[in-house]
């Protein structure tokens, strides 16, 4: 997905991680997700450089698929779509 | 399921720290988790100690940086994550008898409530032997 098309999604879940560091939002992420439904969309917010890579990866695993990641000042929205 | 198994000498708080770390990421993976408390480690499990384990196994000079950083990171402590994983997967903890014997734990009553039971040394290798990831700490 484009930044634009990611900044215009309409999420259904959101996450506020932006106060831990790793692996904090990995586990929030996991959390969640279990509380919204297949095929819903939640944005993980997390300032923690590690998680770029890991919530990507975690979610491809565990059947989920990634959408993308959008940059703000200081943190980061990372959006998944539930499997 | 993927299964971890980690054998955890350290009883050291980074040690420890690190232990919880991995575990709660296994546990983000819903993978199985076997973790075997051995010698030193079993100290930090010894019912009402785990508030009191304050001391470095790697560069203790560094405590005072080390323990502030995790404050300021919002870092849960060894404690916190090693409860997260349990309540996230099937995490079981077991002390290796002798290890418990050491630091006056004799019963599984003289440990704190992450202990589900007590073991002997075989049971470990058998669970090292049988799972997907083994780890020494």
């Amino acid at each position: 997905m484009s930044q634009e098309e990611l900044q215009n999604l309409v999420v259904d879940k959101s996450v506020d991680a932006r106060g831990t560091a790793c692996p904090g939002p990995l586990l929030e992420a996991k959390k969640s997700i279990g509380t919204i439904a297949s095929g819903e969309i939640m944005e993980v917010l997390s300032a923690d450089e590690g998680t770029k890579r890991d919530i990507p990866k975690w979610a491809n695993k565990k059947g989920h698929e990634y959408l993308g990641t959008v940059e703000d000042s200081g943190y980061f929205k990372i959006y998944l779509k539930k499997g | 399921m993927a299964k971890l198994c980690m054998g955890l000498f350290s009883g050291s708080l980074d040690k420890l720290t690190a232990a919880g770390v991995i575990m709660s990421g296994a546990a983000a993976d819903d993978m199985d988790v076997e973790v075997f408390v051995l010698l030193q480690g079993a100290r930090a499990f010894i019912k009402g100690n785990e508030n009191k384990i304050d001391n470095l196994a790697e560069a203790s000079h560094l405590k005072g940086e080390f323990t502030q950083a995790l404050k300021d990171l919002n870092v849960s402590t060894w404690y916190e994550f090693f409860e997260m994983a349990k309540e996230m997967t099937n995490v079981k903890i077991y002390i290796c008898s002798l290890a418990g014997k050491i630091w006056g734990g004799e019963k599984l009553e003289d440990f704190n409530g992450l202990v589900d039971d007590l073991c002997g040394i075989g049971e470990y290798l058998t669970a090292a032997e049988e799972a997907d990831i083994h780890m020494f700490i």
